[in-house]
């Protein structure tokens, strides 16, 4: 009897120590390295790190990424760039990425820089320490350029996200909506004093004047502009019936959307300012942008799309971990970054670059963001089929709804003319 | 019209901007670099009481005005007394704290549009061809009315005599019994106030950053270089001057232009008028 019980209480103590193992694997091998250095204040860098973040559990909860046979989990470095804040010089952002290089070693870098200036300057620095990095920020469409004139010394270089002329793209159908079904033809132009707002909207005037729109104003606003009444004045005298206008800094985006309200300027606006380019621009800025026409880069960054499953289930569990995204671009092309670099380990079977590199360019896979696979200067692929490209759209603001209007594979309404302008 | 009236707008708007910091250098010497740090703790402060402790936004301004008020105070008693008359360790020590209080607030994530100080009253009217919203024109009145009380303060009450008679001479005021420490903390407290109005009634036009503080920093600096340091009218000449340029600029030249004004304006007024535009120092300094 006495036995009997020993051997239970054994029994029972061996039981309690295997229940006792942790759920999560106990990881034995060396951790992938991942840095992420980016703009964390700010909506996208924020949202970007959640979406790496939410990959990387998805990932790591699986037993991590198969690295030539063995299972290693990815380990996230992430430091602040600050390169979103306008008093942030360059060289700080470059110091951040060399130190996080130097320090931490990265096996590879996602997400990146966040202003365009400092990605083309930091090119070079990619480029010295050879690192593979997947960019899911910066969109000026210079990468393409700059990548192309030395396509052997920066191969380290992708990016995942759209950029400007993609971005640009997805709003001109609107535009010829507007100007073929309602009559509209008379445009004015602003931007802001950045690479990104100048290819952005300089796509969309190109596109304007071969297409019959009358340009009757084009105004460049430096970043830090806290006052747009002389510019908004001049939009107004000049009787624009569209405003094309790309603004990503806080301040001036939402001084300029209050002030367009405040002065009743009788034209509608299309493009991106951030305030409006955001699943929670209705919460904050509410009447001040109705009606506006702004762009999704790429699909899955806010809006869960009736046509795309994938899009919908991203959104949830994003919405779910994290709540709304902050802004309206990048965060689903952080979030494939992630697996985009983990199905290049596991098929290089090494975490050795240039490996690695032959690997990430033979990507090709449907995604969140649509089909992923990379062109010849290490751009993903976008246009208007899911099925075919990663894509970037187009909606309107509706009584608080993002209703997509463009491309026609993801659209579920058309453009709609706002009451005072009829 | 509309350059009028935005060129009125953006002109008090900037005398605002520096009124706090001119006051402050004016009567006891610091030049305040915290204070466009004051400035967004105190828009912070009133978004707290608003939406924490949901109380009226009237409440919530007064309240702030009197924590700003308080907390200027406190930074004079206990960190500028101690290095009072030492110019660069005033700088360091006001530079360091207004940096301080804007990077705790980016760090409590003040970025972003999500931060917003609603109109006191909502809705615009048009003149002549021109929409103003109230809110604008509630900015235009309070500057005026600020304007008025403040020259009343200064020539007619003890406490704004005081100020002159430290400002004007301070060992000769000591000698009438003015004690300049507590004009001096009195004066600071006064200046965080009045950036914490500047803060209540501008930032309901924009955006509630962190990154502002660094903007109204500069601009502040800026009024009272052009007018002259030690010159409240000077400051409140160099805010029309600057305000209307910048104005005009924008709509004669181009909106990408609207920064250069305030430094070429820095660049000339110095280059003719050393002390500013109603500044005293450069010239007593040439006569001695």
């Amino acid at each position: 009897m006495k036995k009997g019980v020993m051997v239970f209480i054994a029994a029972a103590f061996f039981a309690g120590l295997i229940l006792c193992v942790p759920l999560a694997p106990a990881w034995s091998a060396d951790p992938i390295v991942v840095g992420i250095p980016t703009a964390l204040n700010s909506d996208y860098g924020r949202d970007s790190v959640n979406a790496v973040k939410l990959a990387v559990k998805e990932i790591n909860d699986k037993g991590g990424v198969n690295v030539g046979g063995q299972k290693r989990p990815i380990k996230l470095i992430i430091s602040d760039t600050r390169d979103m804040e306008p008093t942030t010089p360059a060289h700080d952002a470059l110091m951040a990425v060399e130190k996080m290089i130097l320090q931490d070693k990265p096996h590879a870098i996602l997400v990146g820089f966040a202003r365009s200036e400092v990605f083309m300057a930091g090119m070079e620095l990619i480029a010295k320490h050879k690192i593979p990095y997947l960019g899911s920020y910066a969109q000026t469409h210079m990468f393409q350029q700059q990548f192309a004139k030395d396509p052997e010394k920066y191969k380290y270089i992708f990016r995942v996200c759209g950029y400007n002329v993609i971005a640009a793209k997805a709003a001109t159908d609107a535009i010829d909506v507007l100007r073929k079904e309602h009559g509209l033809k008379r445009a004015f132009f602003i931007t802001q004093d950045t690479l990104l707002s100048k290819g952005f909207v300089g796509v969309l005037k190109k596109h304007c004047e071969n297409t019959g729109w009358q340009t009757v104003g084009t105004e460049n606003i430096a970043s830090d502009a806290a006052d747009f009444s002389a510019v908004l004045s001049k939009v107004k005298s000049s009787k624009a019936q569209i405003t094309v206008v790309f603004w990503d800094v806080a301040q001036g985006g939402t001084i300029m959307l209050k002030q367009w309200t405040s002065m009743k300027v009788p034209s509608l606006m299309v493009g991106f300012v951030i305030g409006a380019c955001s699943p929670r621009g209705w919460d904050f800025m509410g009447k001040n942008i109705n009606y506006i026409i702004q762009t999704e880069a790429p699909i899955g960054s806010g809006i869960p799309l009736k046509k795309l499953p994938k899009t919908r289930a991203f959104v949830e569990k994003f919405n779910k971990a994290y709540g709304k995204p902050h802004g309206q671009w990048l965060t689903s092309a952080s979030y494939e970054s992630v697996y985009i670099l983990a199905g290049a380990i596991e098929r290089a079977g090494s975490l050795d670059p240039a490996k690695l590199v032959k690997e990430i360019e033979k990507t090709d896979y449907a995604g969140v963001i649509g089909r992923i696979r990379f062109d010849k200067n290490h751009q993903v692929v976008y246009g208007d089929d899911p099925k075919e490209t990663a894509v970037c759209l187009a909606y309107q603001w509706l009584n608080g709804k993002m209703v997509p209007i463009y491309p026609p594979a993801v659209a579920e309404g058309k453009v709609v003319l706002p009451p005072w302008m009829k | 019209m509309s350059i009028f009236i935005y060129g009125l707008t953006q002109s008090v708007t900037l005398m605002l901007y520096g009124y706090g910091f001119s006051l402050v250098y004016g009567i006891s010497g610091i030049a305040n670099f915290a204070h466009g740090g004051f400035y967004v703790l105190g828009g912070y402060i009133t978004w707290c009481i608003i939406n924490l402790l949901g109380l009226s936004q009237f409440t919530s301004a007064v309240l702030t005005v009197l924590i700003m008020g308080f907390l200027g105070f406190v930074f004079y008693w206990g960190i500028l007394l101690r290095i009072r008359g030492i110019i660069l360790s005033e700088l360091v020590i006001t530079f360091v704290a207004g940096i301080a209080i804007l990077e705790f607030l980016n760090w409590k994530g003040l970025y972003g549009f999500y931060y917003n100080l609603l109109p006191f009253v909502e809705g615009d009217i048009t003149v002549g061809e021109v929409s103003v919203d109230y809110q604008r024109l509630i900015v235009l009145c309070s500057g005026a009315v600020l304007a008025g009380l403040m020259w009343l303060f200064v020539h007619h009450t003890k406490i704004g005599l005081s100020f002159r008679g430290i400002a004007q001479e301070e060992r000769t005021a000591l000698s009438l019994g003015i004690e300049s420490d507590w004009v001096g903390s009195l004066s600071m407290a006064l200046g965080s106030a009045l950036a914490a109005v500047a803060a209540i009634l501008i930032l309901p036009l924009g955006v509630l950053e962190a990154n502002v503080g660094y903007e109204v920093l500069i601009y502040a600096v800026t009024v009272a270089i052009v007018g002259g340091l030690e010159s409240t009218p000077g400051m409140v000449l160099a805010s029309f001057i600057i305000g209307f340029g910048q104005i005009l600029v924008a709509e004669f030249i181009g909106s990408s232009w609207m920064i250069i004004v305030p430094l070429a304006t820095i660049v000339v007024i110095l280059a003719l008028r050393p002390s500013g535009l109603f500044g005293k120092f450069k010239e007593l300094e040439e006569r001695v």
